[in-house]
Order: structure tokens, then sequence, then C-alpha cells
């Protein structure tokens, strides 16, 4: 394979390469299960800073486990995964915070604090890492602006719409100023409409310089976005198109035969054992 | 880290499981209320022992005013009487039996009683007149006690011969025995305290997972995270331990110091403000067993 040792040799070379991309997998592969087929198979990927990247693919294909891993929620198997040129491999336990200060998430289930006002649910997130009060009362008001929700600092989540509280759950993953946001499927709850403002909160980030990474099954939003298109299917980058669509608009021919064998399939095909549906390897104990 | 953001959340933690926390107290408070038994009756021990039990074996008690033993028809000893006894002492015939002795006279006897019996009302209507000097004899072998008390009981000034561990081994021996069932009570009682800590523990961890899980995500360190759980068990054990040290203040202020010294009037008691010796300990027992607990029931339960 010519073209993959080229990549490599110009990384190698051109080292400021690897600072300019945000996140950046080198042939990844993620095994959970010896018996059954990995997660991720040899996925080499680059996604620069200040890209908005979609990772679109069926249950199973690998897009929470790409999540993880850049999160260092999980160890890859083999390969190096760099997040802002570092190789998260190497980074020691007790600095995992530092590199998780750095990004921030967004579920589709929100995962707010019931009992906290959307005030106290942002704050939490400055809390935690020792913001001084003071911080975080200049710094809460201005991201909750951000995200649409100004006058609504005292409310409960449970007195909020779904969007609502998912604008919570995005002003709080971005309060701290990450260089990354990885939202997965942050619209999976919510009806098309309430989505569509979602996504303008979210390429609001992106405006102002932050990397985004969406995991989605939405393709309206996709195909409205028309951002980068990342297609996993069985743990294999199928597709990786710039300002593309949910489905491939590239004919099949010409392709090798692994990937047409990939992406020839079903679509609704049953996740393989062993293969994690998304969040189901969140912390639950 | 923000002092009063992890006092709040130690505050939350405590109100979540009331019921919980309020076992963890009573169980450290009965376990290290044994611990603390043990260490009282190890205290009364050696109070009771005084100045001489470790040192000697035997007192030859010469008379004194108003004794009334036949070897003290003359009165109180002379001068010449104890130089005889020092004398005979020292003759072969005892010494061989004697690793040394000291004499104690009525000065020396009275201050050693004053550090005895300084708990106890008794202390103040004594003078040095009326206690007795003596001669404290450390024996070679201790059972050969009936030959110096035969050598000794009919000398003229002798008013008594007293093997000291006669008297009291029997009484230690049972106190000794009672502060070994205290400990072993109190060793089962820790382990129930340490099991029910690391259950507080975590129950605590579950109910609070959606916090730590956003604060992992967050990057909270590792020291923020756990730290409102590890002094949530320490805070617990240390009310417990608290309450135990007040209960053995208790005992010794209300049945030690009122009753059991009025009982026995004759007998140096531990003083309440001794007992308090013993609460550092305990303190610091309570508050290390649930540091240690609560640390290795987070590195299971408690994912940072």
């Amino acid at each position: 394979m010519p073209v993959r040792r080229l990549q490599i040799w110009a990384v190698s070379a051109v080292p400021c390469r690897v600072i300019r991309a945000m996140i950046r997998f080198e042939n990844v592969t993620k095994v959970y299960d010896q018996t059954a087929r990995p997660a991720l198979d040899d996925v080499s990927l680059e996604i620069d800073r200040g890209e908005f990247a979609f990772l679109v693919g069926a249950s199973g294909s690998g897009k929470s486990t790409f999540l993880r891993l850049v999160l260092k929620e999980d160890r890859a198997s083999s390969g190096a995964v760099y997040v802002a040129g570092q190789n998260v491999a190497k980074i020691s336990s007790w600095r995992v915070p530092r590199l998780r200060r750095g990004i921030g998430v967004v579920f589709q289930d929100f995962r707010l604090l019931p009992q906290k006002s959307v005030f106290a649910n942002v704050a939490f997130a400055m809390q935690v890492i020792g913001k001084s009060r003071s911080v975080i009362r200049d710094t809460v008001p201005e991201v909750l602006k951000t995200v649409g929700l100004e006058g609504k600092e005292n409310r409960l989540p449970h007195e909020l719409s779904g969007g609502e509280q998912q604008r919570v759950a995005i002003a709080r993953a971005v309060v701290n100023r990450p260089g990354i946001l990885l939202a997965d499927e942050p619209t999976g709850n919510l009806d098309p409409t309430t989505s569509m403002g979602i996504m303008g909160v979210l390429d609001k980030i992106n405006q102002n310089g932050t990397t985004v990474v969406m995991a989605t099954h939405d393709d309206d939003i996709v195909n409205e976005m028309r951002k980068r298109v990342v297609e996993l299917k069985n743990g294999i980058v199928i597709r990786d198109e710039a300002r593309a669509l949910y489905t491939s608009m590239i004919p099949v021919v010409g392709q090798s035969r692994r990937l047409r064998d990939a992406s020839g399939r079903d679509e609704a095909q049953p996740p393989a054992p062993g293969e994690r549906s998304p969040g189901a390897g969140e912390e639950q104990r | 880290m923000r002092l009063a953001f992890v006092l709040s959340e130690i505050g939350s933690g405590l109100r979540r499981n009331v019921s919980m926390v309020v076992s963890v107290i009573l169980v450290t408070f009965v376990s290290l209320t044994f611990v603390g038994a043990a260490g009282m009756l190890q205290l009364q021990i050696n109070q009771m022992k005084g100045y001489w039990y470790d040192k000697v074996q035997v007192a030859i008690f010469l008379c004194s005013d108003g004794s009334t033993a036949a070897g003290c028809a003359t009165g109180p000893v002379t001068p010449e009487q104890q130089e005889n006894l020092q004398t005979l002492l020292e003759s072969p015939a005892v010494a061989q039996y004697v690793n040394d002795f000291q004499y104690e006279s009525k000065e020396e006897a009275y201050k050693h009683f004053k550090d005895q019996f300084s708990n106890s009302p008794i202390v103040d209507s004594v003078t040095p007149d009326q206690l007795p000097s003596s001669f404290r004899i450390n024996m070679k072998d201790p059972e050969k006690y009936q030959i110096i008390s035969e050598t000794f009981s009919s000398q003229p000034g002798v008013e008594t011969v007293i093997d000291q561990r006669q008297l009291l081994e029997r009484l230690f021996s049972a106190m000794n025995a009672a502060s070994l069932v205290a400990v072993s009570i109190a060793g089962v009682m820790i382990v129930c305290a340490i099991l029910l800590i690391a259950t507080t523990i975590r129950l605590s961890a579950f109910s609070r997972r959606r916090e730590t899980g956003i604060m992992r995500l967050v990057g909270a360190s590792k020291m923020v995270i756990q730290l409102p759980f590890i002094l949530e068990g320490v805070i617990a054990a240390v009310i417990g331990a608290a309450l135990a040290s007040g209960t053995l203040w208790a005992v010794a202020h209300f049945f030690l110091g009122e009753y059991l010294s009025k009982q026995y009037p004759d007998t140096a008691f531990i003083s309440p403000g001794q007992t308090l010796i013993l609460a550092p300990a305990l303190l610091i027992l309570g508050g290390s067993l649930a540091g240690i607990s609560s640390l290795l029931t987070l590195r299971r339960y408690l994912k940072v």
C-alpha cells in the first residue's frame, strides 16, 4: 500500500502537520473481544484544527469507539492516537484530566444534574477544575448566551425542553474553552426542527475555532450542513469526503474489493457480538 | 481545587445517605470504645503497680507510730534496728537470694504515695508520718519469697513482709484477660467498621455516579473526584472516635471517679484526664481506618 507509507513518511518529515491535526489516528485498531471482529480496524484519519466533521455509520460501526479513544477512555489495541499533537498512549494517568479539559463532550442523553439549575450545571464544570467564583460568574452567562439560553439560568433541567437541555449540555462542554468538541449523537433524542437549532449552536462554536466531531445517524442534518463526512462501517473508514452528504454520491466502481464488500452490504445489519452499542461502554456502575 | 466546593460535595454526600453514615458512626464508636477500654485497663494496671511494682518483689515494712505487729512492741523502728536489718540483708545468707534492695524513707514513701493516689481524696488525709519506711527487695528468684519472709518477719522493728506480686498478680492477670477480650471484640468490630465504611462509600459513589462521570469528562483531577468520598468516611469515623473518647472519659469520671473510688478508697484509680491520652490515638485510628478502606473501595468502584 504505497499511499499509506507515503503518508507516514510525510508525518515524520514534517512535524508541524501533526500539530495542525487536532485529532490524528494512525493505523488504529481497537479490539474489545479477541473472538469478535475489531471495533476499529486499522483506521488512519486526521481532523484538522477548526474543522467540523461528521462521523456516520450504523450502530456498531465504531463511532463511539472512535470518540472513546480520543478521550482516552479506552486504549487502542494497536496504532497511535494523537490529540493536539500528543500521543494519548504516552499521557500518564494523572495527566489524563488535563487532556480531557481540552475536550468537551456532548451526549444523546444530555447527562445534566437534575437537582442543579442551568447555571449550576454549567458552573459545575468550572468548579471541579478549580475556577474561581468570579471567573465562573463572568463566564457562565456568556456561554449560556452563546447557546441561546439567556434568562433561563435558574431553571431546573426538568423545566426545560429537550432541545434546551441539550443546549445546557453544550454550554457545559464548551465553558472551559476546549479545543475539541465531541458530540455523540447530540440530536438523537430531538425532533428535526430542534435538531437544526442545536446544529446552529454547534456551528457557531465551530466558527469560534473549536474543532467539532459529531457522531450521528441523522441524515437530514448531515445533508443540510454539507460538512466533512467520515463514514465508518464495521470499524473501517469506507468514505471520507469534504462537503458531503449522508450517503455517498461517489459510485462504487473503482474502489478496492474490501471497501466494496463493506459498503455493499445492507445498512440495517445487526452489530456483531462483542461490539458495543453507542454509550454502552460509558460508566454505568 | 476549591475548598468550599469539596466541602459542599461532602455535605451533600453525608445528607444523601444519612442512615449509612449514622451506622458507620455507631460501629466505629462501639469498636473504638472497646479498643479504648482495653487501653484503660492497661492504664489502670499501671496505676495500681505504683512506683515499686516493676522494680521489686518484696517489701519489708518497718515499724512506725501505732504499729500493732508483734515485732513493733518497742515502738517505731530505731536507727539501730534499721542498721541491723540492712546488715542482715547484706549478709551472705540472704544476699544470695537478693539482686539488690533499696531503702524507702517515710518522705519517699509519701512522695510515691502521692503520685499513685493523685486522683483519690485519700491523699489529702495522709501525712508522711503515717507511712512506714521500708526496704524494697528485688529478688533473684521471686519464688523464694518465703525465705525472706521467714528471716525478717520476726526481726525487731519489722512490721510486716509483703510479697506485692502475690497480692496483685491475680488481679492483674484478670485485668489483662479482660483487656484481651476487649481487644478481640474490638478487632471483630473494626472488621465490621471497615466493611461498613467500604459499603457506604460504594453506595455513595453509586448514587453520585452522574456527578463523578461529568467530573471525569470535564477533566476534574482524581483528587477532586475522590476526596469528598474519602473525607465522608473519615468524618463519620472521626465522629465515632470522638464519641468513644467521650464515653471513656465519662466512664473514668462517673464510674471510677465517683463510684468505685469511694467503694475502694485504698485503690489507686486512673483520672478522667488520663483517658484523654487515649483520645488522639482513637481519633487517628478511626480516621486512618476509614481513609484506607474508602481509598481501597474507590480504587475498585470509582474509575477516574
